[in-house]
């Protein structure tokens, strides 16, 4: 398959916070496009952009100015009813702070966006189930976030963003509350979902780990990209990278 | 040339594009979240229970003692007059209606704001959970369904207690105002029959009324605070 298709397209994309007097460019500018089936990290230090890039990639929040396409429909337009469709069907989001219904068990929690995409009861607690055993939790069913693991709360809400066989995975700084080792498992398996079901998965991050299973790292500084490396650019670099890491 | 490329929106009609949230999920979450932070409420709980025991026990108070002045039970009236309830002017028993009409009425000012502000805490400590929701697909609406439908819950179930306090209250109060006798028969048992549902309907409206603004807030919540990471 090497036909490549448009998913994400970003168009000088802008957004400034307002706050008393002072204005703080949170993104100025961004250019991106990201085909379908790409694994994207978004790398910069803290208060670079990544998280308000997400938002206006997840339709989350608005651009001060420029345009989001999502499979070429720009999202601006898109009205509130479509805006929620979107987010429940077509989008996954995967949060650093998890973000489980703590109400709910882990079974509960998966099939919550199914609940809201109409889909039948039974039908949903099946799939829930499958997605549970996929991230290796599928004894856990009945369990609450309460009584998991950050690792396991992780693998829940990787779970519960699969729910609609989203086109689109938006892992905000997935590994950010995780220890190395869980992280490295969470990692590896938003990579199997990435070649599995050829999802688009786009991460925020500042954690060398997620460098070597990415297509492309787009490096995020100020509010502006400053530069963009391919794989195999990456390859090369990884002796470095390790150090980093080590350091 | 844009109609080309809606691949994302192209697979389903406009009408299939609704995101839903049926009756008897939101009921079951309902349920599951009065369950779970049922120690959080205690004091909207609290708040209701209390009015509510206050408004049922002067109703069925006022409710037997007016049986018992219909009453041609020979002994009853008997009682009646030892206590001098034939004797009360009309004017200082209006006066004391008007009074206990005002403190009711400030009694439910009061709970309606405490439960306002009890609710309102709840809202914002939970603006992750709002946030994920609307993530998820939530609609505002949804929001809306299932904070009333939760407060109702609560004041469903503290008017309820409150009432049934009340009542026995009001039964006790004549019991040592006057004479048990006075429950005698079907009285005590119509007695609650009389005031509890009105009770637990007042009750119930004053909840979903207090948590009118603390939904309309929650409701409001953006989907980008799930993201907030501090806090
Ligand atoms: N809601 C907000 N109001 C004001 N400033 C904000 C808001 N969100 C983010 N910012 C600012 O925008 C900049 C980028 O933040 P963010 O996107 O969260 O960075 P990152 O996710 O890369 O750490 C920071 O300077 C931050 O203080
Ligand atoms: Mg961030």
């Amino acid at each position: 398959m090497n036909t490549k298709r448009e998913i994400v397209r970003t168009q000088d994309v802008k957004k400034t916070y307002v706050m008393g007097d002072e204005t703080v460019h949170a993104l100025s500018g961004i250019s991106l496009t990201i085909d379908a089936g790409e694994y994207i990290s978004i790398m910069g230090p803290s208060g670079s952009g990544k998280s308000t890039f997400f938002n206006m990639v997840g339709g989350l929040d608005k651009p001060t100015s420029g345009e989001v396409y999502i499979d070429e429909v720009d999202i601006a337009q898109l009205d509130t009813y479509e805006l929620a469709w979107l987010r429940c069907r077509k989008i996954g989001y995967i949060f650093q702070t998890f973000n489980l219904i703590p109400v709910m068990t882990a079974l509960e929690n998966v099939t919550l966006p199914m609940v809201f995409a109409g889909t039948d009861p039974d039908e949903a607690r099946e799939k829930g189930a499958n997605l549970l055993s996929l991230v290796s939790l599928g004894e856990r069913l009945n369990h609450k976030p309460a009584q998991m693991s950050g690792g396991q709360q992780q693998r829940v809400a990787i779970a519960r963003s699969l729910a609609n066989d989203p086109a689109i995975i938006l892992a905000d700084e997935p590994t950010g509350n995780l220890d190395l080792k869980t992280g490295r498992d969470v990692i590896e398996l938003l990579t199997k979902l990435k070649e599995e079901r050829g999802v688009t998965i786009i991460t925020a991050t500042h954690d060398m780990k997620m460098l070597d299973v990415s297509d492309r790292v787009v490096w995020i500084t100020d509010g502006k990209i400053s530069k963009i490396q391919h794989r195999d650019e990456i390859d090369i670099q990884v002796g470095t990278i390790n150090g980093m890491e080590e350091a | 040339m844009n109609h080309a490329n809606k691949r994302i929106f192209d697979d389903s009609s406009a009408d299939a594009r609704r995101v839903v949230l049926p009756w008897r999920r939101t009921i079951q979450m309902c349920i599951a979240n009065v369950r779970h932070r049922f120690g959080r409420s205690t004091l909207t709980f609290i708040c209701i229970a209390v009015v509510v025991a206050f408004f049922a026990s002067s109703m069925s108070y006022q409710f037997i003692i007016d049986k018992a002045m219909k009453s041609d039970d020979v002994h009853i009236q008997a009682v009646l007059e030892k206590a001098g309830v034939f004797t009360h002017d009309k004017q200082s028993l209006e006066k004391q209606k008007d009074q206990q009409i005002w403190l009711m009425t400030l009694s439910a000012i009061l709970c309606l704001v405490g439960i306002t502000n009890t609710i309102l805490m709840s809202v914002t400590e939970r603006f992750r959970e709002i946030g994920t929701l609307k993530c998820l697909g939530a609609l505002n609406e949804f929001v809306v369904r299932l904070f009333l439908i939760e407060s109702a819950f609560i004041g469903v179930i503290a008017s309820i207690i409150g009432g049934l306090l009340g009542c026995l209250l009001a039964a006790l109060q004549v019991g040592a105002a006057f004479e048990f006798s006075l429950l005698g028969g079907t009285t005590f048992l119509q007695s609650f029959t009389a005031s509890l549902p009105k009770a637990v309907g007042l009750g119930t409206v004053l909840t979903l009324l207090a948590s009118l603004y603390p939904t309309y807030i929650a409701s409001r919540m953006k989907p980008v605070d799930a993201m907030r990471v501090e806090v």
